[in-house]
């Protein structure tokens, strides 16, 4: 547990240092901006895709743009020769993860909550952020073991965007017809989205949600446990 | 002599098929320089992944103070310390941050600014390490590998791309951590280095030792027994050399000696490079 705090203190100053977490807060304060832009009305609509593009998309790209740099720079090399445990090394990169996203997921329920009157259910949307941005976080992490730099990266990335997110957010906007829903349902990005909904909207269905979130945990737990195995591999590049 | 690593029958062969370790057998004694010294690709680098623990994947049976290294836990890490060939540090944090970084995660640590004086970094030490040149980073590597004052160093070229004045640093230092009761594993391509520091080395090729023995007594071995005797005879300087067995009779000798203007007289020893050439037939770049 010392470790463990350790390395997320490390794990953070790191993070700031490569403006990393600055970049995640410039993309949240955009998101409010468009909130602003949009006027009341519309931005109620808006809040829950833009907390899921903050938790999910965001998670992907912070956490893959710090993995790629430690792989450049060798610096897990150096990590790996100290007496630290690697479920330490990779719990602390994906809490801190999740704690970036939480705080955008606040700042922005905060301001739509005072702003704009919109429901949020904070007690609802935290523990849900928190989840969506574990399991995008590792989708994150995973994407880095199997790519070798930033433009593979991204390309892999598109790629997940295209097949998952975008359905999502046209889904989102009621822009395909409910039948495709449930075959989204395969989808950590539209159950992410699913889960973001209920936060803000009382008649949540049950069934998909349970369904989803039983799906988000196991998916996590498959991810995470495949990033245990393959990043000392990678690290090393055996 | 108590060992520190026993290795027997070492064999490692990478995911794409490169066999880089093939049974390597060797063992460090407590207190020692051990090297290993082999051309480019020979395996050098690849041994010490495995004795470090960061490749898992091998065979045979390499033991740690007598003991599976497979049997320790991360406690193994507080007791050697590790420079990599290249350099393994976090470019926009500066010298000093990276190495708190690291020193955090150990229940002991040395002297971080001490260490950065020595190897000449302590005016650095607040620029970011993305600023300094490739010597500087490898003087922080070898910083990295002491940060925890280590039982067993690793060294993996660690005077690679340093200047005369830095190397001779980094070598006095690898000596200072011998002498107070360290053991030293270096993996090195450079003959001088070997014959100045080490008290045993391993030649190395294509993933097999071929000869392990003291610098010394492979020159003795492979060396050519000789005097090597240059002269100058008006304008033109002459070269002769004598064997050394049976120099005593040589007349040819002392008619120089008694005769000649002698400019320099020195034993022909071969180098290591020369004997690495003999024991593995192959060629290196020194
Ligand atoms: N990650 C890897 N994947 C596949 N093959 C590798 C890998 N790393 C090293 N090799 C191969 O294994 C062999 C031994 O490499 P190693 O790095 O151990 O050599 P070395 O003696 O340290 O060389 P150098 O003096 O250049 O550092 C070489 O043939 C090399 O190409
Ligand atoms: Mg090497």
């Amino acid at each position: 547990m010392r470790n463990l705090g350790l390395l997320l203190k490390g794990e953070v100053q790191r993070l700031l240092k490569y403006n990393i977490v600055q970049v995640g807060f410039g993309v949240t304060m955009l998101w409010v901006l468009v909130m602003f832009l949009l006027g009341r009305e519309e931005a109620g609509f808006f809040v829950p895709l833009f907390v899921f593009m903050d938790a999910a998309l965001m998670s992907v790209l912070l956490m893959g743009a710090g993995l790629i740099y430690e792989k450049q720079e060798n610096t897990v090399k150096s990590m790996l020769v100290a007496p630290v445990g690697l479920p330490h090394v990779i719990a602390s990169k994906l809490i801190s993860a999740v704690y970036v996203a939480l705080q955008s997921a606040l700042f922005i329920g905060l301001v739509a909550f005072f702003f704009f009157d919109v429901t949020v259910r904070f007690h609802i949307l935290l523990p849900v952020v928190a989840l969506v941005a574990l399991v995008h976080a590792a989708i994150g992490f995973a994407l880095t073991l199997v790519t070798d730099d930033f433009t593979s990266f991204i390309a892999l990335l598109a790629v997940y965007m295209i097949v998952f997110t975008f359905p999502s957010i046209f889904y989102a906007l009621d822009l395909t017809g409910e039948i495709l829903e449930m075959l989204l349902i395969i989808s950590p990005a539209h159950a992410s989205m699913l889960w973001i909904e209920t936060a803000f909207d009382e008649a949540a269905r049950t069934v998909l949600l349970v369904l989803g979130s039983v799906y988000l945990l196991i998916l996590s737990a498959a991810l995470i446990w495949f990033v245990g195995r393959k990043y000392p591999e990678s690290a090393i590049r055996e | 002599m108590k060992s520190v690593f026993d290795i027997e029958d070492l064999g490692f062969t990478y995911r794409k098929g490169v066999r880089a370790v093939d049974g390597v057998s060797f063992t460090v004694q407590k207190g020692e320089i051990f090297g290993l010294l082999g051309p480019s690709g020979a395996g050098k680098s690849t041994t010490q992944k495995i004795l470090t623990r960061l490749l898992h994947r091998f065979e045979g049976t390499v033991r740690f103070e007598g003991r599976d290294l497979r049997s320790y836990g991360n406690e193994f890490y507080e007791r050697i310390g590790v420079g990599f060939e290249l350099p393994v540090h976090f470019s926009k944090l500066t010298g000093k941050e990276n190495m708190e970084f690291f020193a955090r995660l150990y229940s002991k640590t040395a002297d971080i600014d001490s260490l950065l004086q020595r190897v000449g970094l302590f005016e650095d030490r607040d620029r970011l390490v993305g600023e300094y040149s490739k010597g500087m980073k490898m003087r922080l590597n070898f910083v990295r590998a002491m940060l925890n004052d280590p039982e067993v160093l690793f060294l993996d070229e660690a005077t690679n791309g340093l200047d005369p004045k830095n190397a001779r640093i980094i070598k006095d230092l690898i000596r200072e951590f011998q002498s107070s009761g360290g053991t030293v594993l270096l993996s090195t391509h450079l003959m001088g280095d070997v014959e100045e520091l080490c008290d045993r080395v391993g030649f190395i090729t294509d993933g097999r030792i071929r000869e392990i023995a003291s610098p010394r007594d492979l020159k003795l071995r492979h060396g050519r027994r000789e005097l090597v005797v240059e002269y100058r005879e008006g304008k033109t300087q002459h070269t002769e050399r004598f064997n050394l067995d049976t120099i005593g009779e040589d007349e040819r000798f002392f008619e120089l000696v008694r005769n000649k203007d002698i400019e320099t007289m020195h034993s022909g020893e071969t180098t290591l490079e020369e004997i690495f050439i003999k024991v593995t037939g192959e060629t290196v770049d020194a």
